[in-house]
């Protein structure tokens, strides 16, 4: 059997994607992901507030989704430890405004740095605009990713790798024109989307779906669906057609499982299998990712889950026809750039300065003992953190990563989620683009 | 290929990817200058080129000349490397190879200057030249590139944009870089958080911050502010063009130094009615008679809010 190995890289990390083909079909696909760092083992021992410090660090591009994870396992420690923990309406509308901004810069430079170079190489006259470094495209997607991170930055002081969530809330103290600025660069954003993008009217880009939309849409995601269809990318990528959310950005985003309808999401049925990763050092692990499950069954998590379980017109509609192929899992990363921005500006619009940004807990929670969980969306999807403290120091950590899911290894049933989507392709560039379409973050996955 | 840019490759160890995430945020046109004056010849995450090993055997071979090495990420040594084998070559291997033909090697972030989070429960695992405060690190306390400098280290977790492009682009043009004793730019190292930091009143006057999520009092006394002791230009080139950590509210928790992440990160120890650790140079009888006479005459208005409904 033909094997094939190739270090990927133009992403966030790096991964190393072995195909085995039979005739000219990938029969089977292992995702391993090289280098791990060990985070999980470096919290033990360590004061519990020093997470938001060090969490962040897991990953470069999506550093702020841990430190909401962070706070929120940290904050349901103390309340299940019999403290009350309050956060103000304003605190709780910051931590979502800058966790969507960060997505919101994550897509801008997935779609413009990571996928579009790979879509190029099936269709060259898209060469012009999205070639690497040089292209309008490129150079464009970076500018507009930064509206974002600075939009992100004046409430959190820095991106990447901010701390200002705390137990109680968030520690910056904004003004009226700092609220100002920020709604001035989310709606760069927004203009972004409406010429670059969809280059049509958001109003009317808003009220289509399905054919109609696929009609009409110009800009770069007609440039990418005019790709899909000559190249098919409408029709692979599939997986199993199982999804997960876990987290909650309101409103566009809420948490539950679909498959054939859509259910309740029950954090206590998330667990992690180890046997075909490095740790369990029987031989045949492969990455250094475990493999997370869901009630026993692997699941897709990030924008596509998120969509569909939210309900999203567009992305249901396309859904309904297309699957969850490449096409519509691109789809829905790229039409949450809008819905998120959109409620970015809602949020700053009914936030009430004059309310504290942060409500201490009282100061023994810094010996307290217990257990939490947080969870919350990131970019790539559902990110899980589990928090064990005894007397103030952490006793236990555990992440699980939205790349664990969707990226993570296989079990002794299952084959890992994007594993499973490459399987019967018959080229190698469009398994790399399929891998792609799942925004692959390797740092993340072995942390 | 313009012969005049500097060829520059950037290589990945075990990192979070920050410092190439922190680059992309550059204020223009600090980001279009830097592309127009530097080849990038190879970055894992945004370069057109995606087969390193094509690139380092022209660069072993010397079909090119390597202009700059640039390294993000703490490099593990020997047996626990287990990153990748790139022409059989691991990459500890190839950062020696590389950096003893490169006219400059650069360390980009904290892992990559010190070892950093990475370097912390494995012994293996170190900074180029330093492993936290121990010179020596994968390239050894002597090593000088071919240009004669020791690696020029830009500290940060991650770094600054700025700081690094500066540093580039005065390669670019040939001019002398000066390093501080742990080689990193003083340019933008000679200054401390502190410097420019909003609070700086609240400091001179002891007037400390009750309680987190204020604009107003100073993180030195109940917060572990590491500001007068972190050298760093976070204060005086703001982050993402618009902030800081200290004026968002957060303490500076030392990011550039080599002892970043230290424990308790929100707290200042005290010994005695006194902090633990002064700021750099400063005396504790010095201190003891300052922050005494500080606290005394404090003005009021230091001790309201900045903004209210007040007069
Ligand atoms: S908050 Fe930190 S950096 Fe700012 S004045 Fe106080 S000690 Fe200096």
């Amino acid at each position: 059997m033909k094997v094939s190995k190739k270090l990927l890289t133009r992403l966030e990390g790096e991964a190393e994607l072995k195909l085995f083909w039979q005739g000219e079909k990938i029969k089977d696909a292992y995702i391993s992901v090289p280098n791990y760092r060990g985070f999980e083992r470096i919290l033990v021992g360590k004061p519990v507030m020093d997470a938001l410090v060090i969490n962040p660090r897991i990953c470069g591009i999506c550093g702020h989704a841990h430190l909401r994870a962070t706070v929120e396992a940290i904050e349901d420690s103390l309340k299940r430890a019999g403290y009350e923990v309050t956060i103000t309406e304003k605190a709780r509308l910051f931590r979502d405004i800058t966790l969507s901004l960060e997505i919101i810069q994550n897509h801008l430079r997935w779609f413009y740095l990571y996928l579009m170079p790979d879509v190029v190489k099936l269709k060259p006259s898209l060469r012009e605009r999205f070639a690497p470094l040089k292209g309008s495209g490129w150079q464009e997607g970076v500018r507009a990713s930064n509206y974002a991170t600075k939009a992100l930055a004046t409430l959190a002081g820095q991106w990447p790798h901010s701390s200002y969530m705390v137990p109680g809330g968030v520690t910056c103290d904004p003004t009226e024109a700092d609220i100002n600025k920020v709604e001035a660069l989310v709606e760069r954003v927004v203009d972004f989307f409406e010429e670059k993008l969809a280059g049509i009217e958001i109003q009317s880009y808003m009220s289509m779906s399905g054919a109609k939309l696929i009609r009409e849409v110009k800009g770069d995601i007609l440039s990418f669906f005019e790709a899909c269809f000559e190249h098919g990318l409408d029709s692979v990528g599939r997986s199993y057609g199982r999804f997960l959310t876990g987290g909650t950005i309101d409103p566009c985003v809420v948490p539950g499982t679909k498959s054939k309808r859509i259910c309740k999401f029950h954090p206590e049925r998330v667990y992690e299998l180890g046997n075909y990763s490095f740790f369990s050092k029987n031989g045949r692990g492969y990455t250094w990712a475990k493999a997370a499950r869901y009630g026993g069954v692997p699941c897709e998590t990030g924008p596509l889950a998120r969509q569909l379980i939210a309900k999203n017109p567009r992305v249901v509609s396309l859904y309904k026809k297309y699957g969850d192929s490449v096409l519509v899992r691109v789809f829905a990363r790229l039409d949450e750039i809008l819905t998120l921005s959109l409620s970015v500006l809602d949020k700053l619009r009914s936030v009430d300065l004059s309310q504290r940004s942060c409500i201490a807990p009282p100061k023994e929670v810094k010996s307290v003992s217990g257990e939490g969980i947080g969870v919350v969306e990131a970019a790539r999807g559902t990110l899980i953190h589990k928090i064990s403290v005894s007397r103030g120091k952490i006793k236990f950590y555990d992440v699980i990563t939205p790349t664990v899911w969707n990226l993570g290894p296989r079990d002794d049933v299952y084959l890992g989620v994007a594993e499973k989507a490459m399987i019967g392709l018959d080229s190698e560039l469009k398994a790399y683009t399929v891998l792609r379409s799942f925004d692959v973050c390797s740092v993340c996955t072995s942390h | 290929m313009n012969s005049e840019k500097l060829n520059l490759l950037w290589l990945h160890g075990l990192t979070c990817c920050g410092n190439t995430q922190s680059f992309l945020c550059a204020e223009e046109p600090l980001l279009s200058s830097f592309l127009r004056k530097v080849n990038l010849i190879y970055h894992p995450a945004i370069s057109e080129e995606e087969e390193l090993e094509v690139k380092v055997r022209a660069i072993l071979n010397g079909d090119i000349k390597l202009d700059v090495l640039v390294l993000e990420g703490a490099v593990p040594k020997g047996e626990s490397d287990k990153t990748y084998k790139l022409d059989g070559m691991s990459l500890s291997e190839l950062v020696l190879k590389l950096s003893s033909l490169a006219d400059y090697t650069v360390a980009l972030g904290n892992c990559a200057v010190y070892g950093n989070i990475p370097a912390l429960k494995e012994k293996n695992v170190s900074g180029l030249q330093y492993r936290f405060k121990e010179k020596g690190g994968i390239l050894g306390k002597d090593f000088r590139s071919k240009s004669g400098m020791p690696v020029i280290n830009i500290s940060g977790c991650p770094a600054h944009p700025e700081w690094f492009i500066g540093v580039i682009l005065s390669i670019a043009s040939g001019k002398r870089i000066l390093l501080d004793s742990y080689g990193r730019p003083k340019e933008f190292y000679a200054y401390y958080t502190h410097d420019g930091c909003m609070r700086n009143q609240y400091y001179e006057w002891k007037v400390e911050a009750e309680s987190m999520g204020t604009k107003e009092g100073c993180l030195f006394y109940n917060f572990g502010c590491r500001g007068p002791m972190t050298k760093s230009s976070c204060n005086r080139i703001l982050w993402n063009g618009v902030s800081s950590k200290t004026r968002s509210g957060q303490p500076c928790f030392g990011c550039t130094e080599f002892d970043f992440p230290r424990a308790n990160l929100w707290e200042t120890k005290y010994n005695m009615g006194i902090p633990a650790e002064l700021p750099e140079g400063v005396s504790l009888r010095g201190y003891i008679m300052v922050s005494g006479i500080a606290k005394t005459f404090a003005p009021d208005r230091l001790k309201r809010r900045l903004i209210d409904e007040g007069e």
